[in-house]
């Protein structure tokens, strides 16, 4: 079953490259007196595995419903490669979407569940059991699932299940709305990467929502991250690890130190900290700006020894993480600092001893501007 | 932690304390039906079986249980219909009345069925109905189809709204979205509204007094009885009421079995 063509093709100033799958245009959407999306635009490509970041209430919620169509935008359009989707109903689309609560049917078997879309279109049955088995294979659950019933089923077989029944649909796009959240973390670590796994098997296109970053950075392709109903940064994992384009995004992603700056055009400063003077002329900065700092770039200073940026600071705590250590330092001004280093780097302070960190402008990021 | 020995004995006593006093009144009624004497006397002296065949040939007790069972019928298919629509309007879909509608639909329920019953017997004079066993299906309604909708609510509210989205998101119309996901999983709960109406119905004495007319029931009748011209007829007619009753509850219990025994064989 194919969607009805509306109109012949998308407008030629929304249209995009030969490999674009999905287009986004000016896409608004309100709620009585509160405004979801702000007429956001978005290209996804065919095969690409694309993750909305954003917290509650930022909109990526009502951005997938709108996807798959159960909820009708206010203004803007959809077009899954030349055919405009917004104006059809969920059932004549042809994407599907896991949802957060998987929405496997409790009266039927594993089974049933993944052969489900099949019935619906009227493939026999002997078929739709064939394409079932071949499913489960896919998803490595063994065959003698195809008659257990859901309740069966541990959280990360039916996730499984759920995958296998959006499979057998045979969507353009996979949506995916935050369906691992409810599992535990290692579950969850195991499952992104089967998922990443799964997209570069079928080759399909994934759109999938989540809260976490670092969910889509095991992920994706690229990352569309949301704030208040318009995207903040799209661009590849990466790209928003190490050149975040606001603190938002920057604060987003776990813990991160932030230090606020102003440059005057050649010389830097920024409360408690030590900069190398000259600094603002290689960076450009006039005026204000924010420096992100990993706590893996920061390393503490012996005596003398020097960084681009340098600040004193109080030994708090240490948290072992693992194969890293964490450390807590207590700043001026109440702020806390966040250093991470290897195992073998430990230091030897206690809390309570006076520390110097340091780090330099090539292992961090500078926004420009308040 | 595991309850001392006097504990369990105290619960134990307890228990059969409270199923004493449900049951006792119901096998009181079954000795008086096989009773020879005219009246309950303990002990009993002479069993007699006369009054049960006595029963089943007598056209009039025919006649009663053929009205309360076309009444109970009715009853019981019109309650579930409009239960399973009442439920999903009540528990499922976000409409402007919503909560209104919530409210109304109790009120009959605490209505006082003799009041109800005077009520709707003065309605259907005023609006020239003659009252028959018609008159006393739509009297049952008011009182038993609220019940209905709410016994399907619970079930309705206990079901995650994403499984229809799921369904539609996958190719279902609207149509087959009911016919996939809403009635089966409805389902358990449609036919315990059934069984209640059913038995709700055909127990019901009250609404029925004031709405079946020149008709009457089985609880009118042994109501009737007892007022005047009480005889052995009337516990054995009773405990034939029992009898009906707990075979229904009986059919519907293992009914869930039977339904997965079926759809077992057809599968495979």
């Amino acid at each position: 079953m194919r969607p009805n063509v509306l109109e012949a093709s998308a407008p030629a100033a929304i249209k995009a490259p030969a490999r674009t799958i999905l287009t986004i245009a000016g896409l608004e959407k309100t709620f009585d007196d509160f405004t979801a999306l702000h007429g956001i635009d978005l290209h996804v490509q065919d095969g690409e595995f694309l993750t909305i970041v954003g917290p509650s209430g930022s909109g990526k919620t009502t951005l997938i419903r709108l996807l798959v169509g159960m909820e009708t935008p206010t203004s803007g359009s959809i077009w899954l490669r030349d055919q405009r989707i917004d104006e059809l109903p969920p059932n004549k689309r042809p994407t599907c979407m896991v949802f957060q609560s998987l929405a496997l049917f409790p009266h039927r078997t594993v089974g049933e569940n993944i052969e489900f879309p099949l019935k619906i279109r009227g493939t026999p049955a002997a078929e739709r059991k064939a394409r079932a088995l071949e499913l489960l294979t896919l998803l490595r659950l063994p065959p003698d699932y195809y008659s257990k019933r859901i309740q069966q089923c541990s959280g990360g077989e039916r996730q499984r299940v759920a995958l296998a029944r959006a499979l057998a649909f045979d969507p353009e796009i996979l949506f995916f709305d935050e369906p691992l959240s409810a599992l535990d973390y290692r579950l969850r670590k195991t499952l992104e990467k089967e998922l990443k796994d799964l997209h570069a098997r079928t080759g399909k296109t994934f759109i999938y929502i989540t809260h976490s970053l670092e969910e889509a950075m095991v992920m994706s392709d690229r990352i569309a991250i949301m704030r208040a109903g318009r995207f903040e940064q799209i661009a590849t994992p990466d790209e928003i690890y190490a050149r975040p384009v606001s603190r938002f995004v920057a604060g987003f992603m776990g813990e991160v130190n932030l230090f606020d700056v102003t440059a005057d055009g050649t010389d830097m400063a920024g409360s408690g900290l030590v900069i190398r003077p000259g600094l603002a002329a290689e960076t450009g900065l006039k005026g204000p700006g924010t420096l992100v700092v990993r706590p893996e770039a920061v390393r503490f200073l012996d005596f003398g020894e020097a960084a681009d940026f340098q600040i004193q600071g109080v030994l708090h705590a240490e948290y072992a993480l693992g194969s890293r250590l964490q450390y807590e330092i207590d700043l001026a001004d109440d702020r806390k600092g966040t250093v991470e280093v290897l195992r073998e780097q430990r230091i030897t302070g206690k809390p309570g001893t006076d520390v110097r960190l340091g780090w330099d402008l090539s292992s961090c990021h500078l926004i420009k501007g308040a | 932690m595991k309850p001392t020995a006097v504990t369990r004995a105290l619960l134990l006593g307890y228990g059969i304390l409270v199923l004493a006093i449900l049951y006792l009144p119901i096998v009181a009624v079954g000795f008086a039906s096989v009773s020879k004497a005219r009246y309950l006397t303990f002990p009993i002296r002479r069993y007699a079986f006369d009054w049960y065949g006595e029963a089943i040939a007598s056209p009039t007790v025919s006649d009663l249980l053929a009205t309360s069972l076309r009444v109970a019928a009715i009853v019981t298919v019109i309650s579930m219909v409009a239960g399973f629509f009442g439920a999903l309007a009540y528990a499922r879909y976000q409409w402007r009345y919503r909560r209104l509608f919530q409210k109304l639909i109790l009120l009959p329920i605490f209505f006082p069925q003799t009041v109800l019953g005077l009520a709707l017997l003065i309605w259907f004079n005023a609006i020239g109905v003659t009252p028959t066993w018609k008159t006393a299906v739509i009297a049952h309604l008011v009182w038993i189809g609220p019940i209905a909708t709410l016994v399907i609510a619970i079930r309705a509210y206990s079901f995650d709204p994403a499984l229809e989205e799921a369904a539609r998101d996958m190719g279902c119309t609207t149509w087959s979205v009911m016919r996939e996901v809403t009635i089966p999983l409805l389902m358990p709960g449609v036919i315990s509204a059934g069984l209640f109406a059913f038995l709700l119905s055909w127990g019901n004495f009250p609404l029925s007094l004031f709405t079946t007319g020149a008709d009457s029931t089985l609880p009118e009748w042994l109501y009737a009885k007892m007022v005047s011209g009480y005889s052995p007829l009337v516990p054995t007619v009773g405990m034939l009421s029992v009898a009906a009753s707990a075979l229904l509850l009986a059919i519907g219990l293992t009914l869930p079995a039977l339904l997965r025994l079926l759809r077992g064989q057809t599968t495979d």
